[in-house]
């Protein structure tokens, strides 16, 4: 199987501004805030950005009944503008996958006209990618489920 | 949501390359044992182990016909996992939509910051001229 078959989740998009001014906005707590208030009727109790390496951030989310979701993580690479690379936690024992430490890596590339960030959201708790157990099972999965199941994946 | 325990099981279930392998070759169609699992240059036990751990995900079935031992894949055999995946991608969907927006009305706001400023200074330019043809009418 090819490493290109082994990719974790990956998502590409390109935005008319620098990347410096693309990056300020990915860390930016007012687009977290917007971002994270997920439903119309949710709203965003607060986001906190400490952007450094080894700094956290928090991301928290209130449903119209006053659940509060939370996730969370530490910055383990600040490479303004080209390069962000944090750890995903969901915080709790009820939220979507308690416990389970990921890994999200941004990169922005200029462009002539913008800047494309590409996002690889690996599940792959980092302690096991540091013993070297298999990486990137996640795009694996898409592929087998989109190719075996033929399964509608928006592309 | 997905149960917890049966997600774990279905990404660890894909998380050696012989087991994806088997489940890659069962995709195409129902194969013996032999078939599914050969070429793989491992020991029988191992590749028994292999099977377990797939089975027990409920990834595969195994339909014992006599001698013959053939698998298959299961119908929803990821289902669950690719259910997790979308919502992941939803999530981060939406910040790509976020942002999108939010870096429209940054620029509006400084093509309108821009026009502004274009027009004070245009103004402070006449006021400028004005107030030098004022200057030079007093010293006259």
């Amino acid at each position: 199987m090819s490493s290109r078959e082994l990719t974790a989740l990956r998502l590409e998009r390109t935005f008319a501004a620098t990347p410096e001014e693309v990056f300020d906005a990915w860390t930016s707590p007012e687009v977290l805030a917007r971002w994270w208030a997920a439903q119309p009727a949710w709203t965003s109790p607060g986001c906190e950005v400490d952007l450094r390496v080894g700094g956290r951030y928090v991301l928290r989310m209130r449903d119209e009944n006053g659940r509060v979701y939370a996730v969370g993580g530490e910055y383990r690479e600040v490479s303004r503008p080209r390069r962000l690379v944090y750890t995903w936690c969901w915080e709790g024992t009820d939220g979507p996958d308690p416990g389970a430490v990921s890994l999200v890596t941004v990169e922005f590339h200029p462009e002539a006209d913008g800047t494309t960030v590409v996002l690889e959201h690996s599940g792959l708790p980092s302690e096991q990618s540091r013993t070297g157990h298999e990486t990137g099972w996640i795009g694996t999965l898409e592929n087998l489920a989109r190719r075996i199941f033929d399964a509608d994946e928006r592309s | 949501m997905a149960n917890q325990a049966q997600l774990d099981r279905t990404f660890a279930a894909c998380a050696h390359p012989i087991r994806r392998g088997i489940i890659e070759r069962l995709g195409a169609r129902e194969m013996t044992v032999g078939e599914a699992t050969c070429d793989f240059a491992v020991s029988k036990p191992s590749i028994s182990k292999h099977l377990r751990v797939l089975e027990d995900a409920g990834a595969i079935v195994r339909v014992i016909d006599g001698r013959t031992h053939r698998l298959r894949l299961t119908e929803h055999a990821l289902d669950d996992a690719q259910q997790w995946m979308s919502d992941q991608r939803a999530i981060w969907e939406r910040k790509f939509d976020v942002l999108e927006d939010y870096l429209a009305q940054q620029r509006a706001r400084r093509a309108r910051d821009s026009m502004s400023e274009a027009q004070r200074d245009s103004d402070a330019a006449g006021g400028r001229e004005r107030g030098s043809a004022r200057r030079g009418k007093d010293a006259g």
